[in-house]
């Protein structure tokens, strides 16, 4: 890839905004421009996420855009958050746009809930009625009581227990180490819905089981708000005077059975085969020793661990070691998830992820590291490494 | 107890047609005679169109499980702590399963499993996977 993300902008994380979704989106939209130096008119693009309730249409209309040369749509929410940076990129890249907006708006709290049964089902006569085609919790699915993607997430969860013969106290302490961790991350920063409560080891044991094997302190949290960031071309970037992070490499990467929920996939305690990265990191020219820093999408405690083996961080097996060795704290060999992640900063379907990535690599980070390079992904399905500009 | 039912437009499709007359059927492809689940119109193994329903062995493996012990929706309250399955069935498909409310069984990845049709009225029976033995004894 040949772009720069440029911009950041947000509103605050928060469990009710008190606002509609169209008026976070374009509060993190002008923020992120301001950031970038640049005119809100400049923005001729916009990807999002089909999941979205605020179109393209709406944000034009809302902005008074003059003009939009390209909108870049993905599906199935963060599944493809850097997805979503590959499709911008690859828009500037084939001289479709110039400078495109990547938002994501959403009420998760105090609107639809993801983590309730109630988006799916509806009832009708006193029955609770699934007509959902797809996981999760589809019509295949439902009527076992399979509802939400956390539960999905303790499936895996089980599966790679069951895969390494870890004892209920290893895997406690392997998951616990990221939930203690990343808490005490977002504990040092501002933006965390949770930066006032800290989390001990004795406090995750004693957190109240939601799906066995997971406990509450394993999920991620619904939270209200936006976020928008700015892509341009890299040769732009460098006439802007703006920190600016390159997209090294960024890609999308989905197989039978893989997407939305894994349910189908041949395996289930590995969940991106080893071209995933290798193509990732082949682009980018580099390999995992050489990444710094770490964004990995933590609906739950789960995805770090399966994240740092199926990308060849760690070898097979080696999570408990490296996770209760402190191996994703500050001092560690690769920090993770350095803002708190979705378990402790809020939950915005990945673009908080990146966002704190990019701010790692301008030097702007709460829990700063010594990194040049940042890998991204959400469950190998779509991954990236950024590199300092 | 509230079951989560398809809607009725799913209920008249052969899948579970089948299961309310008593038995698991398979999308199957009757060209190369391999499964696939969920049911599709197009075989994804060797593409052809020419798709049918066969009945399984009813013999699977245990692929993983979890314990939903919070109720995500206000009318499962009652049905907490339930157990959710992924089973492997012998022609090579993996469904969405679980072990019946109620049913006390002892579980372990890769242990073998057997179908058992439950019955929970005219319209709708749902496929669970027990271990060998519990399949056979009353709930
Ligand atoms: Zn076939």
């Amino acid at each position: 890839m040949k772009t720069s993300i440029v911009g950041l902008g947000q509103t605050e994380f928060s469990k009710n905004s008190g606002r509609s979704e169209l008026r976070l989106a374009t509060e993190a939209i002008l923020a992120a421009m301001a950031d970038a130096g640049l005119e809100v008119n400049d923005i001729d693009g916009l990807v999002r996420y089909t999941w979205d309730n605020t179109t393209e249409a709406a944000i034009v209309n809302a902005l008074g855009l003059p003009s939009l040369k390209y909108y870049g749509e993905t599906e199935f929410g963060g599944v493809n958050c850097c997805g979503a940076v590959a499709q911008a990129s690859a828009a500037i890249e084939a001289g479709l746009a110039s400078c495109i907006v990547f938002y994501r708006t959403l009420n998760a709290r105090s609107g639809v809930r993801y983590g309730r049964g109630e988006r799916i089902l509806s009832e009708e006569d006193g029955r609770l009625i699934n007509r959902q085609p797809e996981p999760p919790g589809d019509i295949y699915s439902a009527p076992f009581g399979l509802l939400v993607p956390g539960q999905h997430h303790a499936l895996y969860a089980q599966s790679y227990k069951g895969q390494y013969g870890l004892s209920d106290d290893q895997f406690t302490d392997m998951l616990g180490s990221v939930a203690v961790t990343q808490r005490a991350y977002a504990n040092n920063n501002p933006n965390a819905l949770l930066r006032d409560k800290p989390l001990s080891m004795d406090d995750y044991r004693a957190g109240r089981v939601i799906t066995e094997p997971l406990r509450i302190y394993d999920y991620c949290l619904e939270t209200d708000g936006a976020m928008a960031m700015v892509i341009v071309s890299r040769e732009r970037a460098r006439s802007m005077g703006v920190k600016a992070v390159d997209v090294l490499s960024a890609g999308q990467y989905i197989y039978p059975g893989s997407v939305p929920m894994f349910l189908y996939a041949p395996v289930t305690h590995t969940l991106a085969p080893p071209e995933a990265g290798e193509d990732l990191f082949g682009k980018a020219g580099l390999k995992p020793s050489d990444i710094d820093v770490a964004g990995i999408y933590d609906a739950t405690s789960m995805m770090v661990p399966l994240a740092l083996e199926d990308f060849g961080f760690i070898g097979r097996g080696e999570a408990h070691q490296f996770l209760t060795s402190g191996g994703n704290g500050p001092t560690g060999a690769l920090p993770v998830n350095t803002h708190g992640g979705l378990l402790s900063e809020g939950y915005f379907h990945g673009l908080n992820t990146i966002a704190e990535m990019v701010r790692q690599l301008r030097g702007e980070s709460p829990n700063q590291v010594d990194a040049e390079t940042a890998f991204i992904t959400l469950r190998g399905a779509s991954s990236m490494i950024l590199g300092r500009a | 107890m509230t079951v989560i039912r398809p809607g009725d437009e799913y209920l008249a499709q052969p899948f579970w047609t089948h299961l309310a007359n008593g038995t698991l059927h398979l999308s199957t492809c009757e060209d190369c005679n391999k499964a696939h689940h969920p049911p599709s119109p197009i075989c994804p193994h060797c593409r052809s169109f020419n798709i049918g329903w066969k009945p399984a062995s009813g013999k699977a493996t245990l692929n993983t499980y979890a314990v939903a012990r919070h109720a995500v929706h206000p009318l499962l309250a009652d049905q907490v702590p339930y157990t959710i399955t992924l089973v492997d069935l012998e022609e090579g498909v993996r469904l969405v399963s679980g072990i019946p409310n109620g049913m006390e069984v002892d579980l372990e990845i890769g242990m073998p499993l057997e179908c058992k049709v439950v019955k929970i009225d005219d319209q709708l029976s749902l496929p669970y996977f027990l271990p060998a033995g519990a399949a056979d004894q009353d709930q």
